[in-house]
């Protein structure tokens, strides 16, 4: 198994505000003595995490939200013959765990409702068909030590990717398995303004040609430098020694990482890109970011294929002086302009599916 | 002579941390105790709730710092949206917390400090009774059990921390230790990075412990000692400072 998947990816975009900071302005952040846009980690993980692209890859894997499972484990248990009784105080016991019971109204049918919507995930469920088959086989009621159905480590693969942290229920706190760096542009940049105007639309111009209204909005266009790198070891910990779910999560995310962008000032600028080259590797060596390459800005009119070709050349001189970086890497280039890889070692290129088929254990 | 295990930390961004309440998430301009102990702990693969491999990393462990750059202030304004919090509710996934009415959503401001283009050198060696070799240490730089950040962990590394194990006389010395040009080949990277012709160093044990001198040296106490990861409680260690000409700067 290959330890760490480190991800570099270089994505174009046209003028937009993707991230704003507390004047409602481009974030930046100076490297090498220049400034540059910047979109922060916390912003790209968000886009990530709630992208369909996201979901819709871990179908299945994103438990179920219900108000009814009391009702189903009392319908199991008589249906398996276990007394009225009997599965009347194992189904209120059972719900109990996962939320509060609704009351039930005078001449009402028992439906043993949680009185909220909880969220049931995969793993828990079938905890709960487990317990049901003992107590059917039993005819008894749970014991206390039976009902701590509630996993410590839900097979989300979101919060096993990404982490969680609650302060008041420290236990069921998760070490993310991802982590992003902020994304800079490559180039020296400087935050420009939009000074626009709006009409008013029913002003005739009579009296006061003016506009309605005025304003300023900044922006910035660049190409941007992302880094990501997943311990592929602590993420299958996290799920649960689930190899396969690990492989999901890291294909979905890498898939959102390439396709999705954040959302900030859509409807203003429109600026929804695809990464035009991602280079990733794998390997136990200890991961590095590759943004040395871009440490003098990236100036000329060749920009993008420039940025490729300096971070092949770090890459390359990081592996000379200290020693391979990765035991295998793989290329997706956009780039029209771009042949082939100028990496030595063991180097494909391919499409974004194969860069997906190379990510999966083998 | 003593044994040292060096290493070098560079990335475009970090944040080492000091004591924060609340919105405001300052840093300071060059790794502390807790940061260095973390960062080796992570290495080694010993986790925040392993209280007695914390204790050993903490006991057995002590450090010098060399700052070449301080890197720039950098101030990040944060928004986090959260769905209020019910006893009942559960969010298995961020998609889920977000899919609440927008007007149900709150928002959670902070302000966290960076420093862009920082530079340092780190110096570790062994006290008495310590549970790892400096080669062991090395080993685990150079293939972590965990992911490795410089305070935060949006702020991966950016250049291989090289570790080597030197013998020097004086922990100067150890820190002063050449290494490859940051970028990995012969051209000046490093001029982007200004690195200042004055050096800080900072170290803890003995006032004498730098160069034999202990002139120009000032000292306080510094709560960056963990006392307990889960609790996330510090107290206080003696730290030693002294700002003085970098052979190195250029």
């Amino acid at each position: 198994m290959s330890h760490f998947i480190q991800l570099h990816l270089l994505t174009s975009y046209p003028p937009a505000n993707l991230n704003r900071d507390d004047l409602g302005r481009p974030k930046t952040a100076l490297m090498g003595g220049a400034k540059r846009l910047r979109v922060s980690s916390q912003s790209l993980k968000r886009t990530w995490r709630t992208s369909n692209l996201f979901e819709e890859a871990l179908a299945g894997h994103v438990g179920t939200r219900t108000k009814r499972l009391g009702k189903e484990v009392y319908d199991q248990l008589t249906k398996q013959g276990v007394k009225e009784k009997t599965a009347i105080a194992s189904a209120e016991k059972i719900a109990g765990v996962f939320g509060k019971l609704r009351k039930v109204g005078k001449g009402e049918a028992h439906e043993f409702e949680i009185e909220q919507l909880v969220h049931v995930g995969p793993e828990e469920r079938e905890a709960v068909n487990q317990l049901i088959t003992t107590l059917a086989a039993e005819n008894r009621e749970p014991e206390d030590s039976e009902l701590k159905l509630l996993r410590h480590r839900p097979a989300a693969a979101d919060v096993a990717l990404f982490g969680r942290m609650l302060a008041a229920v420290p236990e069921y706190n998760v070490d993310a398995a991802c982590q992003v760096a902020h994304a800079i542009t490559v180039h020296a940049a400087e935050v420009e303004d939009d000074y626009f105007t709006a009409v008013d639309d029913l002003n005739m111009g009579d009296e006061d040609r003016g506009a309605a209204h005025i304003g300023e909005a900044g922006f910035g266009a660049g190409l941007f430098y992302t880094y990501l790198c997943i311990d592929r070891r602590q993420l299958v910990e996290n799920l649960n020694n689930n190899q396969e779910l690990a492989d999901k999560a890291i294909a979905a995310l890498v898939e959102a990482a390439v396709k999705t962008s954040p959302k900030g000032k859509q409807n203003s600028f429109g600026s929804r890109a695809h990464a035009s080259y991602v280079l990733a590797e794998k390997g136990n060596q200890q991961p590095r970011s590759l943004s040395m390459a871009y440490l003098r800005p990236v100036n000329g009119q060749d920009q993008s294929l420039d940025a490729i070709q300096r971070l092949e050349v770090q890459a390359q001189a990081f592996d000379n002086a200290y020693g391979d970086g990765a035991d295998s890497r793989f290329v997706v280039s956009a780039e029209p302009a771009y042949s082939a890889p100028q990496l030595s070692g063991d180097v494909t290129q391919g499409s974004l599916d194969e860069l997906l088929a190379f990510l999966r254990d083998q | 002579m003593t044994d040292y295990l060096v290493f070098r930390l560079y990335a475009p961004l970090a944040s080492w941390g000091e004591a924060a309440v609340g919105e405001t998430r300052p840093t300071a301009s060059y790794p502390g105790k807790s940061a260095l102990l973390g960062l080796v702990g992570a290495a080694l693969g010993i986790r925040r709730d392993d209280d007695a491999g914390q204790k050993a990393l903490r006991e057995g462990l002590a450090f010098g710092v060399k700052q070449r750059s301080s890197g720039t202030l950098m101030r990040d304004y944060h928004t986090v949206q959260v769905p209020p919090a019910k006893a009942k509710v559960r969010y298995s996934t961020r998609k889920d917390e977000l899919s609440i009415p927008k007007g149900d959503l709150n928002t959670i401001l902070s302000a966290r400090d960076y420093r862009c283009d920082g530079l340092w050198n780190v110096a570790c060696w062994l006290k008495p009774g310590a549970a790892w070799t400096l080669a062991e240490l090395r080993q685990a730089l150079e293939r972590p059990y965990f992911c490795l950040y410089l305070g935060r962990k949006a702020c991966p590394p950016a250049v291989p921390l090289s570790p080597i194990v030197v013998a020097c006389e004086t922990l100067k010395d150890a820190l002063d230790s050449e290494f490859p040009p940051l970028n990995g080949r012969s051209d000046a990277g490093e001029k982007a990075l200004r690195p200042s012709k004055r050096a800080l160093y900072a170290w803890e044990g003995e006032i004498h412990r730098l160069d034999g001198s202990a002139e120009g040296v000032e000292h306080n106490d510094i709560w960056d000692m963990p006392l307990n990861r889960r609790r996330w409680q510090f107290g206080p260690r003696l730290e030693y400072r002294r700002v003085m000409q970098d052979k190195e700067g250029r």
